[in-house]
């Protein structure tokens, strides 16, 4: 079975038709309302910054993708764009002790990225021949 | 689905209800009204967010705004926010700087 690809214009605008294509996707695959909830965050959360720092903040009017495949056990979701290179695991995560902070004493960043390790059973990235590809899986419970 | 905020404030406290989805696109109208609050004299900030049904990274920063813009004394109440949500604010440790409760008053 192959992928399955959409495009999405990069502006915030696309964040709500991009989550309802991943409950679309979700409900297909078979996955749990929970498990569906943290990979709409996840993809929400890089899509995010694809989009404002990719893009937004370089003055490009791109396009991203949303790659996807169900399998019996699975469902693998790739986000890939056109973007420079943003490896999110090269990203500084709060550690324990941030997170214990009380509010008036958080840094604004990391959260995202943070959520979206936690929320996905795999997340992995790779830059090649000029695009990002974000990889998200979940596994179907 | 579309975001909706509602504002009613009435000195020391206001209360914002929450509908719909809170990403990117829509905390900036969530921040936006926290900055109208911080020209108020607000102690107590109610967040009725029984009708969110998503919020990401950019809804807990506005949260974080709002402390290191109204006062680091303000006392954020969050109502009967759903399950999902709570278990985003549990992660990410905010659950210790909110006071979620059923409802408000109680």
């Amino acid at each position: 079975m192959g992928m399955e690809t959409r495009s999405f214009p990069g502006n915030v605008d696309s964040l709500d038709p991009l989550r309802e294509h991943i409950g679309a996707l979700a409900q297909q695959a078979g996955l749990s309302k929970k498990s569906t909830y943290n990979l709409k965050v996840a993809i929400d959360e890089i899509a995010t910054n694809i989009i404002l720092y990719g893009y937004q903040s370089e003055k490009i009017d791109g396009t991203y993708r949303l790659l996807s495949e169900i399998t019996e056990n699975e469902l693998t979701v790739i986000l890939e764009d056109d973007a420079k290179p943003f490896n999110p695991l090269e990203n500084k995560l709060p550690d324990e002790l941030d997170l214990s902070l009380p509010l008036e004493e958080r840094e604004i960043g990391g959260l995202g990225i943070f959520l979206t390790i936690n929320g996905v059973d795999d997340f992995s990235y790779d830059f090649s021949t000029g695009k990002n590809r974000n990889k998200f899986v979940m596994k179907v419970a | 689905m579309a975001f909706k905020i509602d504002s009613v404030v009435d000195e020391p406290v206001a209360v914002l209800t929450l509908v719909g989805e809170l990403d990117s696109l829509s905390a900036r109208v969530f921040q936006t009204e926290i900055e109208k609050l911080s020209t108020k004299t607000i102690s107590v900030l109610v967040l009725n967010m029984e009708k969110l049904d998503f919020m990401s990274s950019a809804g807990l920063r506005v949260l974080i705004f709002s402390k290191q813009k109204i006062g680091v004394g303000l006392n954020i109440i969050i109502v009967k926010p759903q399950e999902l949500i709570v278990d985003t604010l549990e992660k990410t440790g905010l659950h210790h700087s909110v006071t979620i409760v059923d409802q408000y008053p109680e």
